[in-house]
């Protein structure tokens, strides 16, 4: 909902350049056994030459040959190329050939569509696409591409990872950056432990990155993001020009300075609002309380709205721009809510940040440009405040799963500056629930349900109740209980946006033959609304690290009052385990006239080497065989 | 023989009720759909029937636009629920024609709306987007006009307008022909109300705005007029359940200006001038007003929710000029099978020379045996060297020249190859029009082609007819996806018929049957066969994963939902390229006992209903299911050595509504086998929402009994 575009630029880039195959090359019998094993497509050859004419100008070439073996590995034989103001494609060409290499045919120019790439969130951008697809069926089949685009100002280049996704082998694939000889690139590699060839012309010099005949790489539960799975190289500037600026990137220190120049000047506000900004904080004597009030000033008087053309999906708009329309994208509302705070008197950053839930891909030792959201940081003695402008309901200071825990670039007037946003702790992200319950001898269950989320685990029910009115919320609760059969009868939600914001939830509900009724037996399940749904399917050997992201606590208490008579035949015994994952304890008992069970799950985050993946395994079915676990009660004679 | 027990309780639940139809008029209907009856489906005629609403207390909405008053703030007197966050207070349409200086007509329509915001969860209604279409061949066009948008909000009791910006107002072209032109409201709060009125001059006459007087907020009055002039005729298609407040009809005498361009010279070689012409017209103005009209909800269920909005739809039908003969444009089923046939983007080609595609398909498709196999041949063909882009109407995209030689097309193109192949072999094919579920119902009353978006193939061999459709790939001969079974369709041809695909008529025919023996070595465990049939359409989606990830990869998932105590192994999948028959899959399962005192056992295994697909309490719109669902579940098994059955479910036969659905659940023993035999079979897909709660319960007991135990106790 609220990224710039800044990440979206890459994304549907397929990277390819010239060279030209002979067609015997392409035969699908010049493929090495090997990259057929569970390969549905195979990169034959990828070169992505990007040659920096100067500051302000790159070109990019990419040739591209796939052979494709199936319907699963047709997504890699399609090329979409976007552009928009500051990129321009300068060529677009293609064929298609036989499995034997013989050419079938030619891209025509009619067959490439040109539509607007606008992003579902914005209201307007200028990302358009030209995409291609040659739509064949005859497996297998060869595809070529060609293109060409340019960069007005190289602000960001397109990262390379040739083996793009699952079920995808590359026989041959490079990258090749050719630069003048004063001009320095910068890059970060993973999995690719050698340095780039270096070859120094007369009038420049090319770094070269080679990979060749990569099998397919499987993505595993729990795992690190793609790029450290199998060989990427990022690269970034040193200088750069980005339309009328110059910066440099060398460290996160100039790269935020470039920021600051981009957008000073920005926050003019004016007079009504100014005066309004001291009719509302003069009075008051502590700058959080300050800071609160304003806060909650932005969110009742702005709403997100993104228009990001040209520069501006990056500069912000200015201040005035938000006081009279009532709106803006994330640059612009913290902009505003940052001139908000200096009319103040209050010191506040413009900081960047790469948003997305529990997103850990962000490569804090590689200064370039990776942020896709703003926010605003100001800095107190103890507890510094955190502002997500973009939201008309968040509590002021929490930042929640979107953009917690990770680092962020606080922008200041000398430079930037790399700082670690508030992470939430497992015995801060809870869920504890209590259910009451009554059941009766058609298998029918009464149920009082009282759930408090707090933290990170309430961030789902918080959206549900600002995202959906009570009559769809009522229509997400019908669907939403892993109960066969049941209604609603009853819902409530009350808020706590003090401190750690938590919900606390009162469900009534009647389930319909929740228990199994079968002559003198019964049989119920008593974990009734958490049992993990979390296996971990793959049987063969872990290949890469585990990394668990969010951690928490959950505690259940189960009560259930039984008919009159019955008493268990088949209980089953409680465990209690304590992994470098987690903990986690159950208990089954009976009382007369009812089952009590009690559950504790307090899971960790953290990174994990591949070793351990059958230790995960392990962990994870153990929970999900004890939340089935059933008991058997039978009628006294 | 199985005990049966009748279960009181429940059959009461089930009692069929007549529900009277709900008192709104139904002005014409197609016979053969019973449950179409609640979908009021009223069609105006061309004659003018002059027809005025019983005189109402209120007539017009008791608002003034762009006139804001600290009163219109209000919520005290407002009639409709107000949790959806906002309230559309007013939205009225109104179109109607003018002369231009093109030497035609303009269209225009006028809308205006007024909101009322409650809550932040409905800032989305503040962004509006108007969509323009323009044409690629001509300089006709649609074009926004008189945009005009205000905010307001109450501010210490005064009201507080911020107008909106035009630098504000956004232009994205979406491709060629179509553009949006976006904005934002400025200013907007909760409590705001905003308004915008805009106009948008079309060249396009038949084209006329529908209108939708339902969506997803609440409407207090939504009004929609349109001034039709005598001399342009258009069909009115009116839907849905909510009545109208207003419904009138008044003649009104106008005459209308055109400038005919006059820089030329005429058939007789003379000088032309401008020339400004002036037709007199009766118009008809007719209008429509429904109040109070709660938020549109999305159901479980239903072919789409455009099948059961309220909304108003209309279709050019002719043109009637002053001393001129009567022009029909809409034609009916004959001159429109006709004119389609001949139009190069649709049927033009399947009787044009196609010279070549004789040397080629001669030596594609083999000599066949008979005719029957020849359609086959030439069917499987097509269905497996052309891939499918979609659906995207029933036009060619493309000559079927470039179909062929591309190897790929949408629907319609590889459905009209399928034609022209057949035809060109001599077979008597014809194209057949369709409208699929997602795309809303078509009518057989008028030849309204804009409303079909899917092509298929009738093919008659022997004076027996197939419906063929090449364009999925694991279909077979004379089979159509589900999708498409969506009621009128419509045979294309010099005697054009119409056909009736209803989902009553389609049977997911499923079974599944077990035998599990003791172990030979371990005899209170069991070992066993597991054979199923899954349903055709069930079949397809198997194919497609099959075909997507592999078999291994299938047999992999297959595997893994195993799990604990119970295994399968050599796992096999049958008929995988029979497209005609269902997919036959069969392995072996193994399941352990530990030998404790009891064995709880679940009969179902994996096949049970784990949960009700009804999970709403009550319903508005009918059920309409893709299918009848039929399913058979057949167990043997075998007692384990040491054990006695200690408790058996009891058997029991269930009928829906007399004769609409039965379940049956049959369980029988002796010394050493039990046997299960469980029928899920529905005479119907299509049901009433009045029957949607015995429907519910109906599945209740399904997920009941389905979750029943087997006790064995030890010896």
């Amino acid at each position: 909902m609220r990224n710039l575009h800044i990440v979206l630029i890459f994304t549907g880039f397929l990277l390819t350049s010239t060279a030209g195959f002979a067609q015997a090359d392409l035969n699908i019998t010049e493929i090495p056994a090997a990259l057929l094993v569970n390969a549905n497509a195979v990169v034959r050859n990828a070169v992505t030459n990007i040659e920096i004419r100067n500051e302000g100008k790159a070109i990019i070439t990419n040739q591209y040959v796939v052979t494709v073996f199936n319907p699963g590995g047709n997504k890699y034989a399609s090329m979409d190329l976007q552009y928009d103001k500051l990129i321009s494609i300068r060529s677009f060409s293609g064929n298609l050939y036989d499995a034997s290499g013989k050419r079938i045919r030619s891209l025509k120019k009619g067959d490439i569509t040109d539509q607007s790439a606008t992003s579902s969130y914005s209201l307007a951008d200028d990302n358009r696409v030209r995409s291609h697809n040659f739509n064949y069926q005859n497996y297998p089949y060869t595809v070529e591409y060609e293109t060409a685009v340019e960069y007005n100002g190289i602000f960001y280049f397109p990262s390379w990872t040739p083996v793009e996704d699952e079920n995808l082998s590359v026989q041959q694939s490079q990258l090749q950056v050719q630069m003048p000889l004063n001009y320095t690139i910068r890059y970060k590699t993973f999995n690719y432990n050698k340095e780039p060839e270096i070859a120094t012309g007369k009038d420049s010099k090319t770094l070269q990155w080679k990979v060749e005949n990569l099998v397919p790489v499987k993505s595993e539960a729990f795992s690190v993001p793609w790029f450290e799975c199998t060989p990427s190289v990022f690269l970034a500037p040193t200088s750069f020009r980005l339309q009328d600026y110059n910066g440099t990137m060398t460290d996160w220190a100039t790269f935020g300075k470039f920021l600051y120049t981009l957008n000073a000047g920005r926050d003019k506000l004016p007079d009504n609002v100014k005066s309004k900004v001291h009719a509302l904080t003069d009075g008051l004597a502590s700058t959080p309380a300050k800071v609160k009030i304003l806060y909650e000033y932005l969110q009742q008087n702005t709403r997100y709205i993104s228009v990001q053309l040209g520069i501006g999906g990056w500069q912000t708009y200015d201040a005035n721009y938000v006081a009279s329309n009532g709106y803006g994208d994330c640059k612009a509302l913290s902009n505003y809510m940052y001139s908000l705070l200096k009319e103040a008197g209050i010191k506040s950053y413009y900081t960047l940040i790469k948003a997305g839930e529990h997103n850990q891909s962000f490569i804090p030792d590689f200064p370039s440009n990776q942020f896709n959201h703003v926010i605003v940081c100001v800095p107190q003695d103890k507890d510094t405040i955190w502002l997500e402008c973009t939201s008309q309901t968040e509590a002021p200071g929490y930042l929640g799963s979107f953009t917690g825990n990770r680092n962020a670039l606080i922008i200041k007037e000398d430079g930037g500056v790399l700082v670690k946003t508030p992470g939430y702790t497992k015995t801060e992200n809870l869920q504890i629930r209590k259910i009451n319950s009554v059941l009766d001898l058609e298998g029918n269950l009464t149920l009082n349900i009282d759930t408090k989320y707090q933290a990170e685990q309430q961030d789902d029910v918080d959206g549900l109740l600002h995202g959906l009115s009570k009559e769809l919320i009522a229509e997400y609760l019908k669907d939403k209980l892993s109960i066969p059969s049941y209604d609603i009868l009853k819902f409530d939600y009350t808020q706590n946006k003090n401190g750690l914001p938590s919900v606390n939830e009162k469900l009534e509900v009647k389930a319909y033959n929740f228990a199994t009724v079968t002559g003198k037996r019964i049989f119920i399940t008593p974990n009734i609304l958490n049992r993990s749904g979390t296996k971990i399917q793959d049987h063969d050997k872990r290949i890469n690290p585990i990394r668990l992201s969010i951690e928490y606590t959950d505690i259940d208490t189960v009560e259930i009052k039984v008919p009159e008579g019955y008493v268990p035949e088949s209980l089953p015994a409680g465990e209690g385990f304590d992994t470098k994952f987690g903990k986690f304890g159950t208990s089954f008992s009976f009382e007369p006239g009812r089952i009590i069970y009690i559950r504790h799950m307090q899971r960790n985050s953290g990174y994990y080497p591949a070793t351990d993946g059958d230790a995960l395994k392990k962990f994870y079915d153990a929970i999900y065989r004890s939340d089935r676990a059933r008991i058997v009660l039978v009628k006294k004679e | 023989m199985g005990r049966f027990s009748f279960l009181g309780n429940l059959n009461k639940n089930l009692i069929f009720i007549t529900i009277p139809p709900k008192p709104f008029v139904v002005i014409e209907v197609p016979q053969h759909n019973l449950y179409f009856m609640k979908l009021l489906l009223s069609v105006l005629t061309f004659l003018c029937i002059l027809f005025s609403a019983t005189s109402n207390a209120q007539d017009e909405p008791n608002i003034s636009f762009f006139h804001v008053k600290p009163a219109d703030f209000s919520l005290d007197k407002i009639s409709v629920d107000t949790s959806s966050g906002a309230i559309i207070i007013a939205d009225i349409g109104k179109s109607y024609f003018e002369g231009n200086s093109k030497g035609w007509f303009t269209l225009v329509y006028e809308h205006k709306r007024r909101i009322r915001i409650i809550d932040k969860k409905a800032f989305d209604l503040a962004t509006v987007e108007i969509p323009l279409y323009k044409s690629k061949n001509t300089d006709n066009e649609e074009t926004l006009e008189s945009l005009k948008a205000y905010t307001y909000n109450l501010e210490n009791g005064k009201v507080v307008e911020t107008k909106l910006d035009k630098d504000n107002v956004f232009k994205e072209k979406l491709d060629g022909n179509h553009t949006v032109k976006k904005f934002t409201m400025p200013a907007v709060k909760e409590g705001s109300i905003i308004e915008y009125s805009y106009k948008i001059n079309s060249d396009f006459l038949f084209n006329l705005q529908p209108w939708s007087f339902q969506g997803g907020y609440p409407r207090i009055w939504s009004e929609y007029k349109v001034a039709f002039p005598s001399f342009l005729q258009y069909v009115t298609l009116t839907q849905g359940y909510y009545p109208f407040f207003i419904k009138s009809n008044q003649e009104v005498r106008n005459s209308y200006s055109v400038r005919l361009n006059g820089d030329g010279v005429n058939n007789d070689g003379r000088l032309v001038h401008d020339d400004l012409i002036s037709i007199p017209s009766t118009d008809l103005i007719s209008r429509w007003v429904i109040r109070d009209i709660p938020a549109m909800k999305e159901e479980k269920f239903t072919s789409s929710l455009s099948n059961h909005l309220s909304q108003i739809e209309f279709q050019l039908a002719g043109e009637n000029f002053p001393g001129q003969a009567y022009k029909s444009i809409m034609g009916n089923w004959s001159t429109v099978s006709e004119e389609l046939l001949k139009d190069k983007d649709f049927g033009a080609d399947l009787t044009s020379a196609n010279n070549w595609i004789n040397s080629e398909s001669s030596q594609l498709i083999p000599n066949p045996a008979n005719k029957t196999e020849e359609a086959k041949a030439i069917y499987k063909y097509v269905q497996h060297s052309i891939k499918s882009k979609g659906i995207r109407g029933i036009y060619l995209s493309q000559p079927l020249k470039e179909t062929f030689k591309n190897k790929s097309g949408y629907v319609a193109d590889i459905n009209m190859l399928l034609t022209m192949l057949l035809t060109n072999r001599g077979f008597d094919a014809s194209p057949v029009l369709i409208s699929t579920r997602k795309n809303g119902r078509a009518t057989d009353l008028y030849p309204l082609i804009s409303k079909f978006n899917y092509v298929i193939c009738r093919l008659t061999v022997n004076d027996k007819s197939y419906l063929l459709d090449a364009s999925q790939p694991y279909l077979g001969f004379d089979k159509l996806p589900a999708y498409v079974y969506n009621g009128s369709a419509r045979i294309l041809g010099s005697n054009p018929t119409g056909i009736y695909l209803t989902a009553d008529s389609l049977t997911e025919n499923k079974t599944t049957d077990i035998t599990l023996d003791l172990d030979e070595k371990n005899r209170h465990n069991w070992k066993g066969i597991v054979y199923s049939s899954p349903g055709y359409e069930e079949s397809g989606s198997i194919r497609e994963a099959v075909q997507e990830k592999g078999k291994d990869e299938y047999i992999k998932k297959l595997t893994q939902e195993y799990t604990g105590d119970y295994s399968i192994n050599d796992v096999k999948i049958d008929q995988l390229d029979l497209n005609d028959e269902p997919v036959l899959i069969n392995y072996s399962l193994d399941i352990e006992n530990n030998k404790s005192d009891f064995i709880y056992f679940n009969p179902m295994i994996k096949e049970g209903m784990a949960e009700n697909p009804f999970k709403s309490q009550e319903r508005k719109y009918p059920v309409e299911m893709p299918f009848k669902i039929n399913e058979t579940y057949i167990l043997r098994l075998q007692i384990p050595e040491g054990y006695v059955v200690d408790e058996l479910p009891k058997s029991a036969k269930v009928k829906l509504n007399e004769d609409e659905a039965l379940f049956e659940y049959i369980i029988t023993k002796n010394d050493k086998e039990i046997n299960l035999r469980t029928r899920l079979k529905f005479e119907k897909a299509n049901f009433l929402s009045e029957d949607y709660e015995t429907l519910r319960d109906f599945f209740d007991y399904i997920v009941k009994k389905h979750a029943e135990q087997i006790v064995f106790k030890k010896k």
